[in-house]
This record gives C-alpha cells, structure tokens and sequence, in this order.
C-alpha cells in the first residue's frame, strides 16, 4: 500500500469508530445524561446531536491547533474554556432561530460543556493527532451520537405517542404509553438497547 | 506558572467570540419571546392587534413576600381601543417554577385566559395544565379570588376550578399563581387609578 492509501485507510477507520466499534453511547457510555433526558422525542435529539456535531468539530479544531501549546496542568482548563465557548455560541444560536426547539431542550443544551464526550474526544484524539484525523475523529463521533440518539428517541416517541415527527404510525387502536416519555422509559429503553448491542457485538467477536 | 498567557489569551479570544455572537443575536432573540407572548395573548384576546406596555410602575408582592415588578401590557384592537390587558405571572410548581401570561378583560372584571409560558410538570400529569379543558375554565372566570375543587363541572365558568386528577399540586399552583397576581395587579392598577368605573 502507498503512503496516501494507509492515510485514507486510516480516516476510514476513524471516522467509522464512532459509528460502532467506539460508539460513544453504546460502547464507550459517555454522555448518557443528554441521551436519558431528550431522547422523549426524535427532534429534539436531533438537535441536540447537531449541537454536540458543531461543539465537537468546532473545539477539536481549536485543541488540535494548539495542541504543541498545551501543558499538561493548564489542559483540563484549556478544553473546557473551548467547549464553554462553543456551546454558548451554540446555544445563542438556537435561542435565536429555533425558539420552541430551545425552550424544549432547556438547560440541557448549557450542560453539553460536561458533556464528557466532548472532552474525552479532546483528550484521547485532538491533542494528540493532526487537524483533519482530529476533524475526521469529531465528525465520526458526533454523527455517532446524534443516530444512536435518534434511534432512541424513534423508539420511545412511538411507543409514547404513536408517531414520530407528527406522522402517526401506529394504528388507531394503539393506546400511548405515556411512560416511554418520562425518565423511566429513557432507562428502560437504553438498558435493552445496550444488551442488544452486547449481544450483536459479541456476536461478531 | 508556565504558559499563562495561554490561558488568558485564549480567555480574551473567546470572551470576543461570545460577546460579539451575542449582540449580532440578542435583538432576534428579544423579538422571539416577544412575540412567543403576543402570539398567546392573541388568542386569548382575539380582537387584539397591538400590544403596548404600561408607562406606570405596578410592583405586587409574590407569595414569599418579595416585591417583583410586573409589565403590564394593555391590548389594543385595530381601531385603537383597549380590549384587555395582559401580563405575566410566575410561581411554584410541581417540578420547577411554573410561568404563566394572563389575560384580562378591559375592566379587569374577567379572566380572557391564560397560557403557559414555562412549565416542567410531569409529562401526562402536571402536564396538562397546558390542555384546553383545563385552561377554559378560566375563560370568563371572575378576575379575583378562585378556589380549587376535586369535584365538579367543568364546564361551569365561576370561581371554582376543577383540578386535573392526578395532579392536584400542578393545578393548585396554576390557580395560586393567578389568584395571588390578578389581585393584587388588579388592586395596584385601581389605586392608580389605571382601571376604574370612569375608565374605559
């Protein structure tokens, strides 16, 4: 193989490591506390992924720019200054053109700055690699996250419901099963998932 | 300490970011809430084009006895009367505070409606104090003192409101937290004499 094949072998295998072998929610449980409270409906977690996309690339970006920069006690100090930045920027964003959508993410979207994905993916890939691998790496996370959010949201949503995204999908005899749309339903759902996702992955190995 | 400077040109760079994110947006995002509460006391107040705020101070005493000041806002119709006034009105509730925009009548005599503003009551419970059979009983209801009921007709507009069952504690708060600001907004705009017999 050439140089340039191993390189894009090598994005590959980043960008798809957070889809699966290193999905955050899944395989990593990371960032269970926005995938627990606003996974009631898909749009929503739909948001809340995107949110998480842009804080993600937008502060691996900065990390990995001055990574040569960064001592190892001013570190910790230094990711959370960036993702603070980039949520509020976020943040103020939704506020001003999706109003409804941030009133009904509340103070969930201000809390994406612990959000330990985010700092785990500064950590463990964007002060130590490049700019595109540190991108690449955001973007396979980010995408990771918000689809397994989706998925969830998907489930409980229609059980909790009978439609997803005002479409009804359940037939008219289908009585909503409200606790879907509470916290319960958010533990009940992710437990199954989990051990659906346990089982496959055993599989496979 | 090695490499401060880091820290604190970072901390500038960014405090610019915010800062200037946050004038381009912050009139946008004042028009939104702005409008989010014109568009709730439209339909409380159908005839209402217009919505203008109060020049008067009104201040009342919230229910752990501090003084908080409230907007007033008096809805004009298209052929600039006053139709109603409106205002809004926070309290405690099941899980979190619950904020309420009310709507009056002219004559602060009856209730035109409320809606809610901010809520975080039990979804399928507390939830429903945002449910049209529960807000319609205040449709018309006298402007003054209500009373929670267990039992009754809804469908009956008077000072007795019928709780949601299962979710005593959401409706009682809804029904405090108009009780407790129309009474005294109301007593505060009489002796200022905003509102009275002589007062259209």
């Amino acid at each position: 193989m050439t140089n340039s094949n191993v390189k894009t072998a090598r994005y590959w295998q980043t960008l798809l490591a957070g889809l699966w072998r290193e999905n955050p929610v899944f395989r990593l449980l990371l960032g269970m506390c926005p995938t627990l409270a606003v996974t009631a409906a898909v749009k929503p977690a739909l948001t809340m992924g995107c949110c998480v996309i842009f804080v993600l690339i937008c502060s691996n970006i900065i990390v990995s720019l001055m990574r040569n920069l960064l001592k190892p006690h001013l570190r910790i100090l230094m990711f959370t200054l960036t993702i603070a930045t980039f949520v509020t920027i976020a943040d103020l964003f939704l506020k001003a053109f999706v109003p409804r959508m941030s009133e009904t993410l509340g103070p969930y979207v201000p809390l994406i700055i612990v959000n330990c994905i985010i700092i785990c993916r500064a950590e463990a890939c964007a002060s130590k690699n490049p700019l595109v691998v540190s991108v690449i790496d955001a973007l396979g996370m980010g995408v990771g996250f918000t689809v397994t959010l989706c998925v969830l949201a998907a489930i409980r949503e229609l059980l909790s419901t009978g439609k997803i995204f005002e479409a009804q999908l359940m037939p008219d005899a289908f009585v909503p099963w409200a606790a879907m749309s509470m916290p319960v339903g958010a533990f009940i759902t992710l437990g199954l998932m989990l051990g659906l996702v346990n089982i496959v992955a055993g599989r496979k190995a | 300490m090695q490499q401060s400077w880091l820290l604190i040109v970072a901390s500038f760079c960014f405090g610019l970011l915010i800062a200037v994110t946050s004038a381009a947006l912050s009139p946008r995002i004042r028009q939104n809430e702005i409008n989010k509460r014109n568009r709730m006391v439209a339909v409380l107040l159908p005839e209402a084009k217009d919505f203008i705020p109060l020049d008067e101070q009104i201040e009342i005493q919230s229910p752990r006895g501090r003084m908080e000041k409230v907007e007033i806002y008096k809805a004009m119709s298209s052929a600039k009367e006053c139709v109603g006034w409106s205002f809004e009105a926070v309290g405690s509730g099941f899980a979190d505070k619950i904020k309420l925009v009310i709507a009056l009548d002219k004559n602060f005599e009856k209730i035109a409606g409320f809606d809610v503003l901010l809520s975080n009551e039990t979804p399928g419970f507390g939830d429903q104090i945002k449910y049209d059979y529960y807000r319609d009983q205040f449709k018309g209801a006298p402007a003054g003192e209500l009373k929670l009921v267990t039992v009754g007709e809804r469908s009956k507009i008077d000072s007795e409101i019928v709780a949601i069952s299962g979710a005593t504690i959401s409706s009682e708060a809804v029904v405090e937290i108009m009780s407790n600001s129309i009474t005294k907004v109301k007593e505060q705009m009489l002796k200022k004499g905003i509102i009275g017999n002589d007062k259209q």
